[in-house]
């Protein structure tokens, strides 16, 4: 299938704004009259809240409110949680007690966020300290301190889920493997910390609201716990959101912020410090741990696996312990592997609260597997390499269906493997390495085949809370044709970063023959949108790329309905040609663009009878492939493409230090058919960059007293320039059987297999030492505590090795 | 973060400052560069009442490469020193360090005499005036004193000033011996991260490859940069090789006393220590010979 703009290095429609300093965030919503929230938070990770004293920050210069949880917790509800646990609620001011060191106990709002600031420090609030739990197992033992002892226990959720027959191919293999792998607790970090500006109108009796948000069912659930009609609140979808990949959920400063500006009757901004945002911003992401269990024989057959995953959400749960779900709908990766166990825990501590981040809990899972399958290679002494290849699921295999329940679509896998290893000139790699070890360093290759599922629904939520019925997911596009003949895509969710506009307006552009360049794109705001369940779990490219088709695809039909009705033919006898339709056969029988347009907006006298006036189509549809509910053994799609990377990476070493050094990087990559090339590329080598991360540097690190030590970028490691290598991405494109173009979701891409590749690397480098590491993220002390551990225990590989 | 409500002044001249530091003393911070005070006031870290702003004084922005040393001015950029081809020819090792202190854009505003008067035990720039014992020209409405580096440096974010006091100029030594190498290293969790260990070495050799004179320093190791004039003097007349790094190496490590934080422990800052320590001396050792 050739394409006229799909798939082709077009310039982007988002992106002269932003080059041009012309976005617009929420800190450039500046509301006449705006005042500016500053929060007093919790030094402490429990305890009883015994007063607070508000008169002397109320006294301050500039300031008009000081609100507390008391006030708050009365007058809104608590916001939702994905699992089933209604004692676990969550407000965003603590009320009585607090959880988690961080957590919001006052909002001050003042004149300017430093007289705000100044007030704050006025608040006197007094504390009992309570008992606390910081660690996961702690927390999961009998008569561990309650997180919240409504809810009677530390687990949110648990369950084991069997598909097919795990017991019998862990008694029938050969061979059998068991570890841990730690992943640590990181998140996407962006820029832009959280920010949200609201304003009430007496007169409407609406609530405006500008928010930085990638979240579902946003306006709804602030409507709720604010106790409003969900029209009265208007959201607007038209701000730009400086990063975001899961973490700008911002519902519970959306309802502070929504709260005290109904209260005051004064637009009301927060724009989250850095420290707010670290500490209290409730968007750090997976804190896992993973026990896993593999089955296989003697020629590198995987018969069975068993993961115990635990993870800790922290003090409160959000959509948090969904994280949980969404891997069982890749829970083998892309291995042919019949029978698998999956006992996922999730646990409260008295931490600040999990977030969604890139990829909902699939790269710690990607991660956990990576490592496994690479154990097992070295348990048969195999090439890592052929391993792979032999449980890679075939070409021919799909449409492949997993023992969870999940088909996964379409793929090549072995072709991606072969096409990254090729362009890393994997041989020559072989003996780069294998010099370096020879002149006495410590270097290592790094293989992960992961996959990325895409196309976000909502069916982990009935998966893992059997109350909850959602099945629907939908996506939606208006597509408007005006009276100049000028086309405009409408969509209905802001975006972080995704490219969402060249999205549609590629689309469009395609379906109708119009140049992308000439499209506009704009936003609805929440009361004027088509329903959208906002840019998650990788969905856009299949649901609003899909919509925006759908909908130029009626406007196309609308087009030639009129052509047909004024040259008295079907359909059929006309050509559609850049806008124009013309009679087969007969060129000079032609309506132009212009000439079809004006008729639906000027001349109904010559327009089909019964046909609507204009020229505007909406398209609104739903996750293919979704819309099912679970087996009672917990079988279910969720979510319906599967694309597929496949990393090479190589690591040195520094032997006295325990200093890695990513030397090389590929990227083999299938997601289909790429809509733009550049925002693919450029959003993988994002999550190559966020894996680096979460594979050697960034981590929301807790004391064990319960304080956050890395809340500031001195200790929270994003890493830099310095630190990520040239990244090379090689293409590979195996079309979606399911999707309007062959697309497949990729905003996930890169961060779901580099972890895995690294992990990999630098335990290959270990690997003469005879010692490993299994913990994310691998620090330059951590690795050389490993490389120590070997020279304490004189393995004869090293000294041998020694400089 | 936004800082404390301060006052803010802006010193046209020396005098000025010195004249605002003897009214506002304690109360008082000399901002220069600001790469570290600003972002310390907006953690509210840091609460100086008043805020003195030297970045207009000319007369400390000044480097003069003299025979004996190379003075510069307090208010210096740390990229104008690092772009300044005769400190990089005749004091390389200041050179060395300056790429390691932050990244290009907070050394386009940070200054020498800032990161020396803020006293970070972890900053490059205290390290190389402790391994060169650099003297440092201070200045008060009273009148002006200069002491060594040794002396200047108290403890961490201590230096021996008093409050009514400025730094006005850093002089640095310059070795006259022909044959010397230097090296400054350092182990970051990233590039441009402050120092969980930093080393620097320099060494000069005589025409026969005998060690005329040797420094060797360690940052981040103890409450202040450390230098270890008792373990180099040792080294003098004699030839270098390995096994003496390796030892001179050790023996420093051995006399530090690092802290544990998040991202090291004091035994890997201790063991790291002995590493870079034996690298510096190495690879200084290494210039010095290569200089014929």
């Amino acid at each position: 299938m050739t394409y006229l703009y799909i798939g082709k290095k077009r310039r982007t429609k988002e992106d002269p704004r932003f080059v041009m300093g012309r976005g617009r965030y929420v800190a450039d919503v500046a509301l006449p009259g705006m005042k500016h929230v500053a929060l007093v938070a919790s030094p402490h990770p429990s305890a009883r809240i015994a007063s607070i004293r508000t008169e002397a920050a109320l006294a301050h210069a500039g300031v008009h409110c000081v609100l507390t949880g008391e006030e708050f917790c009365a007058n809104t509800d608590s916001l939702q949680i994905g699992v089933d646990a209604p004692e676990v609620t969550r407000w965003a001011l603590a009320h009585g007690v607090v959880r988690y060191a961080g957590e919001w106990v006052a909002a001050v709002v003042a004149d300017t966020r430093a007289l705000a600031e100044d007030a704050a420090e006025l608040v006197e609030v007094e504390y009992d300290p309570l008992p606390y739990v910081i660690d996961p197992e702690a927390s999961l033992e009998p008569g561990a301190v309650l997180v919240h002892p409504a809810h009677g226990s530390n687990v949110l959720y648990h369950r084991k889920f069997v598909w097919g027959p795990v017991e019998e191919a862990f008694e029938k293999a050969e061979h059998r493997i068991a570890f841990r792998a730690v992943w640590g607790r990181n998140a996407t970090v962006p820029i832009e910390t959280f920010g949200v500006a609201a304003q009430w109108d007496a007169g409407t009796q609406m609530l405006d609201i500008w928010a930085s948000i990638q979240m579902p069912k946003f306006p709804d659930q602030t409507a709720r716990a604010l106790r409003l009609p969900g029209n009265a609140v208007r959201v607007h979808y038209d701000v730009d959101v400086g990063g975001s990949y899961g973490v700008k959920r911002g519902i519970k400063h959306t309802v502070l912020v929504g709260y005290l500006a109904k209260r005051l009757g004064m637009p009301v901004r927060l724009i989250e410090d850095r420290l707010e945002n670290m500490r209290g911003g409730d968007m750090h992401g997976p804190d896992r741990f993973f026990d896993m269990q593999v089955a296989f024989d003697g020629d590198g057959t995987i018969r069975g696996l068993k993961i115990r995953a635990v993870d800790d959400v922290g003090a409160y749960a959000g959509r948090s312990p969904l994280q949980l779900a969404k891997p069982v709908t890749a829970i083998c990766g892309p291995y042919r592997i019949p029978a698998v166990e999956y006992e996922p825990t999730s646990v409260m501590t008295n931490k600040t609260p999990q977030e969604a981040v890139r990829g909902f809990g699939q790269s710690p899972t990607n991660f956990a597997m990576e490592r496994a399958i690479d154990r097992v290679a070295r348990h048969l002494g195999m090439d890592r390499i052929a391993l792979r290849t032999k449980n890679l699921i075939r070409k021919d295999e799909f449409p492949y269906t997993i023992p969870s329940g999940s088909t996964y679509d379409s793929g090549d896998y072995h072709a991606v493997v072969d096409k990254a290893l090729a362009a890393i000139d994997y041989p020559a790699l072989v003996r780069e390495r294998d010099a370096a070890r020879r002149a006495g360093g410590l270097a290592g290759i790094g293989i992960s085949t992961c996959l990325e599922p895409s196309g976000g629904n909502s069916a982990f939520e009935v998966l893992f809370n059997p109350k909850n019925e959602t099945t629907t997911w939908m996506d939606s596009c208006l597509v408007r044709v005006d009276l100049s003949g000028a086309v405009t895509g409408v969509m209905n969710t802001s975006s972080s970063g995704q490219g969402h506009e060249t999205l549609v307006a590629t689309v469009v552009g395609e379906v109708l023959e119009r140049d992308p360049a000439a499209i506009r794109v704009v936003r609805a705001d929440s009361l004027t949108a088509l329903p959208s369940n906002s840019p998650v779990g990788s969905r856009m490219a299949i649901m609003l790329g899909g919509a925006a088709a759908g909908a130029a695809k009626k406007i196309k039909a609308a087009l030639l309905a009129i052509a047909a009705h004024n040259f008295e033919c079907s359909v059929e006898d006309l050509e559609y040609a850049n806008g124009d339709v013309s009679l087969k056969g007969a060129p000079e029988k032609k309506l132009s663009w212009g000439q079809l347009v004006t008729i639906a907006h000027r001349n109904i006298h010559k327009m089909p009878p019964g046909m609507e006036p204009g020229l505007q189509e909406k398209f609104v549809w739903d996750v293919p492939t979704g819309g099912d509910l679970p087996t009672p053994e917990g079988r279910i799609q969720i979510y319906p493409c599967y694309a597929f990377e496949a990393h090479v990476v190589y690591v040195e070493i520094d032997r006295d230090t325990g200093k890695p050094s990513i030397r090389r990087y590929v990227c083999g990559h299938d997601c289909g058919v790429m809509i733009n090339p550049d925002i693919v590329h450029g959003m993988t080598y994002g999550g190559i960059a966020h894996g680096i991360g979460a594979a050697l540097y960034e981590k929301f690190a807790y004391s064990e007293d319960g304080q956050l030590e890395s809340g500031t970028f001195m200790d929270y490691l994003i890493p830099s320039a310095f630190e990520v290598p040239e990244l090379k991405i090689v293409d590979h494109c195996t079309p979606s059987p399911l999707t309007t173009f062959g697309q497949k979701g990729s905003g996930e891409a890169g961060y779901l297999g580099a972890p895995a590749a690294i992990a990999n690397a630098v335990n290959d480098a270990l690997e003469p030492l005879g010692v490993s590491i299994d913990r994310l993220p691998m620090s330059h002390a951590a690795i050389w505590e490993r490389i120590a551990t070997a020279h304490d225990t004189g393995s004869p590989t090293n000294e041998a090795g020694k400089r | 973060m936004k800082a404390p409500p301060f006052e803010y002044a802006r010193a046209t001249s020396l005098a000025e400052a010195c004249e605002l530091l003897r009214r506002y003393g304690d109360e008082a911070k000399l901002i220069a560069g600001g790469q570290s005070l600003v972002p310390m006031m907006a953690m509210r870290l840091l609460r100086p009442a008043w805020l003195i702003d030297i970045n207009e004084i000319a007369a400390l922005k000044f480097v003069a490469v003299e025979s004996e040393v190379v003075r510069t001015g307090a208010c210096a950029r740390q990229a104008v020193l690092e772009r300044d081809a005769t400190i990089g020819v005749r004091m390389p090792l200041l050179k060395q360090a300056l790429a390691w202190v932050g990244h290009v854009q907070t050394r386009n505003r940070g200054t020498a005499g800032g990161s020396l008067a803020h006293a970070d035990p972890s900053a490059e720039l205290p390290l190389v005036a402790q391994v060169l014992g650099a003297g440092m020209l201070l200045r008060s409405a009273k009148g002006a004193r200069k002491i060594a580096a040794e002396e200047f440096f108290t403890g961490p974010m201590s230096t021996a000033m008093a409050p009514d006091e400025c730094l006005e100029e850093v002089h640095w030594p310059l070795w006259q011996e022909r044959r010397t190498g230097s090296e400054f290293t350092e182990l970051s969790a990233r590039h441009g991260d402050f120092a969980m260990v930093s080393a620097a070495a320099q060494i000069a050799l005589d025409s026969e490859g005998r060690c005329v004179r040797a420094a060797l320093g360690l940052g981040g190791v103890g409450i202040t940069p450390l230098a270890f004039p008792g373990l180099t003097a040792r080294l003098v007349g004699t030839r270098l090789g390995e096994n003496d790094f390796e030892q001179l190496a050790r023996e420093a490590a051995a006399q530090c006393d690092p802290g544990s934080d998040l991202h090291a422990s004091a035994a890997y800052r201790r063991h790291v220590a002995g590493v870079l320590a034996a690298r510096a001396l190495r690879a200084a050792h290494g210039r010095a010979e290569s200089v014929q």
